[in-house]
């Protein structure tokens, strides 16, 4: 008989897992170095911050993490046979995922009526380095579940389920740095 | 209802909405901004460690739980650490 190795405890494929700790590192690598350069003029980047819509981004964390939880039910319900159910689930969390993009995208057509642009503070320039290039994974994200969602074999929907919940993960570091802790 | 909530996963999703709830009212109580920040920092671990461990399923291997779970608590220590110099 033989042994399993750590390697394989790991829940899903390896090289997703590789994907997910490289974004981690990515973003947080940002997080860092916006709190860094926060401590150069920490009035500043505080008014700056106090700009963003507070609201629309605690509402997009309802949105993820209910979309989140949409994608794990998915696939809980396609390992359990219930295919139908599951892709439902698949659409749904595309759906969340779609609604957040319509948030962000209000969020900045906010800012750019106000004639706020990335250069008007370095706070800017991260908020829309980090908070674009998450955009730009929930964009994917939402293409990818809406791909397994038509390929729905469970090996599909589990690496769909876990780009999204990387993105979901993302997320929930990423909003509390550059909306609330100031 | 009560299948509902013996649910692992059901039970996960309330409780990130719950923590998303107490990060927002945070904001809204009188106190210096440095322990707002604090706040909502420790939640927002606590709702990472949620997703590792039940949307991720990490929770179903130990070790890995244990290994991400540390490193990424000193991530948020760190951004702890830089928010409140």
């Amino acid at each position: 008989m033989s042994e399993r190795s750590l390697i394989d405890e790991l829940p899903g494929e390896l090289m997703m897992w590789v994907l997910i700790l490289s974004e981690l590192l990515v973003f947080g690598a940002g997080l860092v170095a916006l709190l860094a350069v926060r401590l150069t003029d920490p009035s500043g980047f505080a008014e700056a911050q106090d700009h963003l819509y507070r609201t629309g981004a605690a509402l997009n964390t309802v949105v993820l993490v209910t979309s989140g939880y949409l994608a794990a039910c998915a696939l809980h319900w396609c390992r359990s046979g219930r295919r139908a159910r599951a892709r439902w689930a698949l659409l749904l969390a595309a759906g969340l995922g779609a609604l957040f993009l319509v948030i962000k995208g209000a969020e900045y057509a906010g800012k750019a009526a106000q004639g706020i642009s990335y250069d008007t503070h370095p706070f800017f320039m991260f908020y829309y380095l980090l908070t674009g290039f998450h955009a730009a994974h929930v964009l994917a994200g939402v293409a990818i579940l809406l791909l397994v969602a038509w390929r729905d074999a469970p090996r599909n929907i589990e690496a769909g389920a876990q780009f999204w919940h990387m993105v979901d993960l993302v997320w929930v570091l990423l909003y509390p740095v550059v909306y609330l802790a100031g | 209802m009560r299948r509902f909530l013996s649910d692992p996963l059901s039970r996960a999703w309330l409780a990130l909405l719950a923590l998303s709830l107490a990060g927002a009212l945070l904001t809204l109580v009188p106190v210096p901004q440095a322990l707002i920040g604090a706040g909502v920092l420790i939640l927002a671990l606590v709702k990472a460690r949620l997703i590792l461990s039940r949307y991720l399923e990490l929770g179903e291997s130990p070790p890995w739980m244990r290994g991400i779970g540390t490193v990424l608590t000193g991530f948020v220590l760190l951004l702890l650490a830089l928010s409140l110099l």
